[in-house]
């Protein structure tokens, strides 16, 4: 094939139609209804406090993932890939350290509405969660008809390590119990 | 003298800017460049067994990982004295290739793309993925995610687990695919095929049409004369896998070509007190100042640098684009198949999907190879043959990426040393800014669709801010500071999404 020449591609659009494929859980899709429940842990285990949103999450699968239709998801970027993440269930939970300016290991809970972009919820190689969120609805993605974000104040985001700050270790059990309950009452089971 | 802040990155340590520093007339003095440092990466390495790396270091970067993989798997078949099979060589390149699909997709849809399709001047909640799907058609945005959803599946498999990759192993692949995930990836490749020809469509009708746009990409506003660098197979032509570092001069004339094991013979980083940056350069020409030109040892590691030190690319429908792109900067012919470099940073847009229709082409070729379901996936590393060094180097999304390792007698690390995609381009980077600044800012006040045009000339090398991620609400944030020559605020503007 080297060295061919070959004209130039004719401009004629391709069938989208055709190339969109067919849906999957937990992957995007179109047209599919939506069902379980996904926890989605944010954030890079390997740099100290960022690593606090894998933890809670992985945390709160354990205790609930014999009970429910529960899932558990590691991401370490935010933007398309965490609109991705959730399509397919019916509610997702997303936990992520956050860097607000408030006492570390502050636990914070956002609705989608009023939504503020903690740490890895945003790429900077794409977009945020809200146009990610609404580009997933443009190409008929199933989305979850609720999603809640978790934040953990965090004071340690750039060094190299598996160990959370002290104020960060505290704040863990407390934010596992917070997002197990609501978890519950959403599902019904309080 | 007066100083203007863009902060993309308003993380509250707030180190991850770029500074614009006015004179007392106004003009544009400096613009210095600055992305936050991780700190203890080495010391969290060393100690550990070196064949952890691959897993460790994909996590170094959420965005591109399987670039991590892949060099710290290189660079592992290295210290083991361990030679893939041919089979598992071309595995590692087919998810690499299906990997650099998605990434130069999402790249041009959501960050390059809109400066353009909506364009530059637009407000920054419609310069987005969702303005150009509603320039465009609905459909794209169907397509995007489509797009990214059949080559994720087919980065899973091949690479044993979704997002993070776990099959380079020293000595090959842990993973074989079977006959039927064969035809996934033929199918899935023919698709990006298309895609990637109505990409180059869409570019060509909605920017090279444009006089307007087309004026922006080729006037001096972007231009730099650099050094260009990007890895070459044996017939010189662009491969993302595996191949010889290649570096031309800012005419075009092969100044250099070595093995990445050669890397520190070439590379040399400069240290400036005023910052932490390291700037990479050219050891051989040698350190003359954020300057371009022959004289200076500063090169770029772009899509468009690649493209610039290749004979051609080594897929047909790749290579008629690239000569359609040569041709409309109307550059001389070098070699029968190579042209003067192009050094206008815009056409980085352009070259990437040239890539990624190269990527489209180059996974159907080694989808159809039919060594490609080789059960014979690795070779085991001979105790008799350990070296205990390695440098491994893949050709990034945003640049060549070096992994170096070096262990103990028991493979335990000792020594771990990274040149990212990105770092290659602090110096141009810089430069592009100062540029764009210069020609862009006339007054002290300067209105946000010129510091957009300024945030253009970094967005172009998509630089990695993968572990500086973004905090505050909204789009990417731009904190504009305009100080007078003692420090003192005189305005300060932020642009939320």
């Amino acid at each position: 094939m080297k060295g061919m020449r070959q004209t130039s591609p004719s401009p004629t659009l391709p069938r989208w139609r055709e190339l969109i494929s067919s849906p999957q859980r937990g992957e995007v899709g179109r047209g599919e209804s939506v069902s379980g429940t996904v926890i989605i842990g944010m954030g890079n285990p390997l740099l100290s406090d960022d690593g606090v949103g894998v933890a809670v999450a992985a945390a709160v699968a354990e205790r609930l993932k014999h009970r429910m239709d529960l899932t558990v998801t590691e991401l370490h970027t935010g933007g398309i890939r965490l609109m991705e993440a959730m399509a397919g269930y019916k509610r997702a939970v997303v936990v992520d350290a956050m860097l607000s300016g408030a006492p570390p290991g502050t636990l914070q809970r956002f609705d989608p509405k009023d939504f503020v972009t903690t740490k890895n919820t945003f790429s900077s190689h794409d977009t945020d969660f809200a146009t990610a969120y609404e580009l997933g609805r443009m190409a008929g993605v199933p989305l979850p008809e609720q999603v809640s974000f978790w934040g953990i104040e965090g004071r340690e985001f750039d060094l190299f390590g598996e160990r959370f700050t002290d104020e960060v270790a505290a704040a863990l059990p407390g934010a596992v119990n917070r997002i197990v309950a609501e978890i519950m009452e959403w599902e019904g089971a309080v | 003298m007066s100083r203007i802040t863009i902060d993309p990155i308003t993380r509250l340590e707030g180190h991850g800017r770029i500074d614009i520093f006015l004179d007392d007339q106004g003009t544009v003095e400096n613009a210095y460049f600055q992305i936050p440092e991780l700190r203890g990466f080495e010391q969290f390495c060393v100690g550990r067994m070196a064949e952890e790396m691959p897993v460790i270091t994909n996590r170094i970067c959420g965005v591109c990982p399987e670039a991590h993989h892949l060099a710290a798997s290189k660079a592992l078949d290295s210290v083991f004295g361990a030679e893939p099979t041919t089979a598992a060589k071309k595995l590692r390149e087919l998810l690499y290739m299906t990997f650099f699909v998605t990434d130069h997709t999402t790249h041009f849809y959501a960050l390059g793309g809109p400066d353009f399709i909506v364009g530059p001047d637009a407000p920054s909640s419609e310069r987005n993925i969702l303005g150009v799907a509603r320039t465009v058609g609905l459909e794209v945005a169907g397509e995007v995610i489509a797009c990214r959803k059949r080559n994720h599946e087919i980065i899973t498999f091949l690479g044993g687990k979704s997002i993070h990759p776990v099959a380079g192993v020293p000595g090959g692949w842990s993973r074989a695919i079977t006959a039927e995930e064969r035809i996934q990836i033929e199918g899935a490749a023919r698709k990006n095929i298309e895609f990637a020809r109505f990409s180059l469509t869409l570019f060509e009708k909605i920017v090279l049409k444009n006089p307007v746009y087309l004026e922006m990409v080729t006037s001096d506003t972007y231009l730099h004369r650099t050094y260009s660098m990007g890895t070459v197979d044996a017939n010189n032509q662009a491969n993302f896998y595996d191949g010889l570092i290649r570096v031309v001069d800012p005419e075009g004339n092969e100044f250099a070509k070595y093995h990445p094991s050669e890397y520190r013979e070439h590379i040399a980083e400069r240290v400036e007190a005023w910052t932490y940056l390291k700037y990479p350069y050219l050891k051989k020409v040698g350190w003359k100042g954020l300057t371009d030109g022959i004289e200076s040892g500063i090169y770029t590691a772009t899509p468009l640098s690649r493209l610039n030190v290749s004979e051609g690319m080594a897929t047909p429908l790749a290579n008629a684009e690239y000569r359609r792109m040569y041709e409309t900067f109307g550059c001389k012919r070098i070699t029968a198949a190579r042209y003067e470099p192009i050094h206008h940073r815009l056409a980085t847009h352009w070259a990437r999907l040239i890539e990624l229709l190269y990527a489209s082409e180059r996974m159907l070729e080694l989808a159809l190879d039919p060594e490609i379901t080789s059960r014979e996936t690795r070779n085991i590393p001979d105790p008799a043959r350990f070296v205990g060094v390695g440098i491994g180097s893949v050709e990034a999304p945003r640049g060549t990426l070096t992994h170096h390792y070096e262990t103990d007698e028991r493979g335990v690390l000792t020594k771990v040393n990274m040149i990212v995609g990105t770092t290659n381009n602090y110096a141009p980077i810089s430069m592009s800014i100062k540029r764009a600044a210069e020609r862009l800012i006339t007054s002290s006040a300067p209105d946000e669709s010129i510091l957009n045009k300024i945030e253009m000339a970094f967005r172009l090398y998509d630089p990695c801010f993968s572990c500086a991620t973004h905090f505050l609400p909204g789009k990417m944030p731009l904190t504009v500071s305009v100080r007078d020559s003692q420090g003192g605020l005189l305005r300060e503007m932020r642009r939320k999404g």
